[in-house]
């Protein structure tokens, strides 16, 4: 307990910062007790480690002409691609003669910036429109959530598949597009029943009496009580993006210039997958890469989702 | 023989922080058709010695010592089979907050009805007869057997589950704070209801509560807890008049008298222990006028001082030590 | 409840509506006045060209073509296929719609049927090992790539183990002179599914008779059971019993795929909502009444934990659409996803806007029916 000559002394920052470091580390305690949310950490921390390696191993080791992930071309194996695994070439190379292996670190980088970014502007719109609904009701809130039921009941990849005629997606438009269209949706109902639940709080009523304006109570009391959640979907919103992002590229509707989905549609488009078990090397690690980044973010989603919502715990 | 017969129970919960000394070798007897009151402040145990009874507690709680004889036959070591046969037929219990108790999507009459035909079998029409039976006795209208727990004010949902835990006609039933939801008036009627039920079909009944008004109503015995341990147990007259314990003596002084003298309220200064770490010896020692060294070192026997009267304290009230 | 209903359709019509009008806009805005496509089209004499583009209302401003298409719409009337003129979209969508309906019914059914109890098992069992291999399981195939699951059931099944075919709805060499065109046989067997699902839902009001639920459930099999017999007997006895297997020979796989997909996201719903509802007070009352364990589990918190399990499934069927379109075209289902696809690619705007007319009233309907499922089966919810 500090003792009340000092508290005149101490200074707020300070003792915010410590309250923030001691609330982290129970959470932190939290998500680790769930056991599968660090191993969705675990598994995203390679990826990283992926993609941190790929331009230092570009610099040192690999000759950018053979193994740059787009242009490269082994003149070695004309002839011969896609070439099955070797020591030059760990995971082969593509109908093209590109490099898989080169190829999968580098889009690792894609399908971060895609999902994080995607996921970042779908977790803005709906805490800004899930806190505006909760705290003003009526009319906005009947307008927004009845755009939301309206948005939930496209299918999401369909949509998308017709949009790319409109708009020419490359990586960022693809993630801005994403992520407008998903902040609109589900996640506002979530968050605004959340906000709801802040709303009602007393300490909300106490802000008005004291004469806080709509903005301030939102922005200071609503909203950084429901990031918690925010945060916690913006790791299925990943996985979304991610997802819907390779299933496009593999159907070959992107313009993105390379991503696992693309490595899959190169495969296919040459005519490759027929043969499974034969050119296993361009379907299975782009297939898996996607699927465990998918599956690690969820799992952390869902790490996350013990140390918010304390009924899940295991105690 | 009594009906039920505690012998230093123990139990412990392990949480993250450590081992929270729930109950601590607590030590009472229930004869067939008495009323016993378990008083004392929120957290001190009580409801952990209910579940304890039955063998419900969570998952984290660890049994560590004790016998609990109910009719002669030990329930800390019999089968969970054998327990789950006792549990609704030879004691059952009513809960705190009994408004949660009913199960939201089935028909109230339905459950009591399940509770029947769990343990006797009784065809669905002469079950439907007893659940009315039942419910004239707890002072409900028969027909609204075929609603919904939601179609019930609180008062009725409370009446609904004592009608549950007397449907198999238990020889003993744990009440744990059966009116806390409800408002004064509604208490008073479903207290008399109760004991008059407990009275017409001769049940033992363990009633819990940190309201001693409510366990002084319907009560013949009282068992006082503090901090995990019962530390005096006697008839109600004699915990009124003559406490022996420094706890229940100030239990009682905080007690407004409407027809003795005017005098101040003495509350008891203190907090009660953090079990996680209880104090040495005796767990009142920090917050009792007496305490002495021998209150910090040693834990006080639990011994009959009177007949049918029970107390663990080296320094009695009223008695000389 | 027949208000409850009601309503619901009013509301569905209006966001139907207002589903409609986005659609339209959104095929408006394609680059390229699409009616030119259409009228480009050579297979389209000349002459009749100024006649369809008339009838089709693709002359006049947006507003009016707007104005036309809703009440084409409503009329039944949804345009002709670019890429299989003359033959009208509605034609191709009837043809197409049951085959992904029997997909997903199928599909789902056995999601759920999995699902369901596995979520309940495993919530029961908090904390244990079992908990964490079969959440990470369920989450495993939830969020898998679904080309990869779709090409790994293909190299497992079709090409190394030879069980199954490896895609398409038929054998063309069984085809080639049927007595009896596919499409029939394949609505006979839709219809011999969706009779059975019938019979099961009603199979529960029928056995209220008996008093003690173990008994009931039995007695509910064997009714399905037996009616799942005399439907195989009638099909073997028809004579083109072999022509329907080797439609559900086909299912297998496309079934297969997304059951596992579906069930992951059933699992882990119901597991969810168990554990919430097994802090409840009354699961301890249950079990203080003297319930057997199982009996807790499920009568009481299997039960009160679907509610939620379905709301919540409810919201994610527009994800299933999605996740249809992909399953569809890795196993050639010629289902509404497929054509879709090929519709969008091949510029056929109107079978693409016809399909996803179409796709937003069958899931405005499914959120219907288990809203009206739900309010069936919480007696909160009164109607």
């Amino acid at each position: 307990m500090v003792a009340p000559s000092a508290l005149k002394r101490e200074p707020l920052w300070r003792i915010r910062l410590r309250l923030w470091t001691r609330s982290l580390q129970k959470n932190w305690a939290l998500f680790w007790e769930s056991r599968i949310g660090p191993i969705g950490l675990g598994i995203i921390l390679f990826f990283v480690l992926l993609m941190i390696a790929h331009p230092i191993l570009m610099a040192t080791v690999w000759d950018p002409r053979v193994y740059d992930p787009v242009v490269g071309f082994d003149r070695d194996l004309l002839g011969r691609h896609p070439a099955p695994p070797s020591w030059a070439h760990p995971l082969g190379t593509d109908p093209i003669g590109r490099d898989v292996l080169s190829q999968l670190m580098w889009s690792t980088r894609s399908a971060f910036a895609l999902g994080v970014t995607s996921a970042l502007i779908t977790v803005i719109i709906g805490t800004v429109i899930g806190a505006v609904c909760a705290y003003f009701g009526g009319i906005v809130d009947t307008i927004f959530m009845r755009l939301a039921d309206l948005v939930m009941l496209f299918p999401f990849i369909a949509l998308l598949m017709v949009l790319r005629s409109v708009i020419h997606l490359d990586l960022w438009r693809l993630a801005l597009v994403m992520g407008i269209l998903s902040g609109f949706g589900g996640i506002t109902i979530i968050l605004k029943a959340q906000a709801l639940t802040v709303k009602v709080k007393p300490y909300i009523e106490a802000a008005k009496v004291a004469g806080g304006s709509a903005f301030h109570i939102i922005r200071h009391h609503i909203i950084p009580n429901i990031m918690p959640l925010a945060f916690l979907y913006m790791m299925f919103n990943v996985t979304g993006a991610v997802f819907t992002e390779a299933v496009l590229s593999y159907f070959g509707l992107l313009d993105i210039r390379m991503s696992w989905g693309i490595m899959i549609h190169t495969a296919e488009s040459a005519g490759y997958l027929g043969a499974f078990s034969q050119y296993w090397w361009l379907w299975a690690p782009p297939g898996a890469a996607i699927t465990l980044l998918c599956f690690a973010f969820y799992l952390v989603g869902r790490g996350l989702d013990t140390v918010v919502n304390p009924r899940l715990r295991k105690r | 023989m009594s009906l039920l017969a505690v012998h230093r129970l123990t139990m412990h919960y392990t949480t993250k922080m450590g081992e929270v000394h729930a109950v601590d070798a607590v030590s009472f007897a229930i004869e067939p058709g008495e009323a016993i009151g378990l008083v004392g402040e929120s957290g001190c145990g009580k409801t952990s010695i209910a579940l304890a009874l039955l063998r419900l507690l969570p998952d984290n709680a660890r049994f560590l010592g004790g016998e609990v004889l109910f009719e002669g036959v030990d329930l800390t070591r019999i089968p969970e089979e054998k327990m789950r046969k006792i549990r609704g037929r030879g004691i059952s219990m009513i809960f705190q907050a009994a408004m949660n108790s009913l199960n939201p999507v089935y028909r109230v009459g339905d459950q009591i009805i399940e509770a029947i035909q769990t343990h006797l079998p009784i065809g669905s029409k002469e079950a439907r007869r007893r659940v009315a039976e039942l419910y004239e006795l707890v002072g409900l209208a028969p027909e609204l057997m075929d609603r919904y727990p939601h179609e019930y004010s609180g008062g009725m949902k409370q009446r609904a589950v004592i009608a549950m835990a007397l449907a198999c006609e238990p020889k003993l039933i744990i009440a744990d704070e059966p009116t806390t939801a409800l408002d004064v008036i509604v208490q008073d009627r479903i207290l008399r209801r109760i004991d008059g039920v407990r009275r017409r079909l001769n049940m033992a009944m363990m009633y819990i509560s940190h309201d001693i008004a409510v366990i002084a109503e319907v009560s013949q015995r009282i068992g006082v807890m503090y901090a995990g341990c019962l530390v005096e147990c006697a008839d109600t007259l004699t915990i009124f008049k003559r406490p022996a314990h420094p706890y229940t003596t100030a239990l009682m002084s905080a007690f407004p008298s409407i027809k003795g003298e005017k005098r101040k309220l003495q509350a008891l200064p203190g907090e009660p222990p953090n079990l996680l770490r209880p104090p040495s010896g005796c767990r009142f020692h920090p917050r009792c006028p007496y305490a002495t060294e021998t209150c910090v070192r040693q834990v006080p026997d639990y011994q009959e001082i009177e007949p049918g009267h029970f107390l663990a304290c080296w320094h009695p009230q009223g008695r000389g030590s | 409840m027949l208000r409850y209903i009601g309503w619901r359709l009013a509301q569905i019509i209006v966001t139907f509506f207002l589903f409609l009008t986005v659609v339209f806009f959104l095929f408006q805005a394609m680059p390229g006045d699409y009616t030119k496509q259409f009228i480009m089209n050579p297979k389209i004499p000349p002459e009749a060209r100024q006649v369809l583009a008339q009838r089709l209302g693709l002359t006049g401003s947006v507003w009016d073509q707007y104005r036309n298409y809703v009440r084409n719409v409503f009329t039944g009337n949804l345009g002709f296929s670019f890429q299989y003129y003359p033959r009208e979209v509605w034609d191709v969508i009837k043809e197409r719609l049951p085959r992904t309906a029997v997909l997903f019914l199928v599909a789902d059914l056995l999601a759920f049927a999995l699902g369901y109890p596995l979520g309940k098992y495993i919530a029961w069992r908090r904390g244990q090992i079992s908990d964490y291999v079969v959440t990470v399981t369920g989450v495993f195939f939830y969020t898998i790539f679904t080309p990869l699951l779709a090409i790994i059931l293909l190299f497992l099944f079709s090409h190394v183990l030879g069980w199954f075919r490896s895609g398409g709805f038929l054998t063309p060499t069984l085809w080639l002179r049927p007595p009896v065109e596919p499409q029939r046989v394949f609505l006979l067997l839709t219809a011999t599914i969706v009779g059975l699902l019938g019979l099961w839902a009603a199979s529960f009001l029928f056995t209220r008779r008996i008093g003690h639920p173990r008994p009931r459930a039995w007695a509910r099999r064997g009714m399905v059971f037996l009616a799942l017999a005399l439907a195989v007997l009638a099909w073997h006895e028809s004579g083109i019993g072999r022509y329907a297997w080797d439609i559900v020979w086909h299912m297998f796989l496309p079934v297969a795929a997304v059951t596992l997909i579906s069930f992951g996201g059933i699992m882990l719903l119901m597991r969810d909502s168990m554990l919430e509802v097994i802090r409840e007070d009354y699961i301890t009352t249950a079990k203080a009444k003297g319930l057997p364990d199982r009996v807790v589990r499920d009568k009481h918190a299997a039960r009160t934990a679907l509610l939620p399990t379905i709301t919540s499934f409810t919201i994610g069927l527009g994800f299933i659409v999605s996740g249809g379109i992909v399953t569809e075209t890795m196993f050639s289902w010629k289902g509404m996803g497929l054509t879709y696809l090929e519709a969008v690619l091949q510029q056929d705007f109107p079978l693409a806007m016809g399909c996803l007319t179409f796709t937003g009233i069958l899931v405005l309907l499914a959120h219907l029916v288990v809203d009206v499922l739900y309010a069936l089966l919480d007696p909160r919810i009164s109607y």
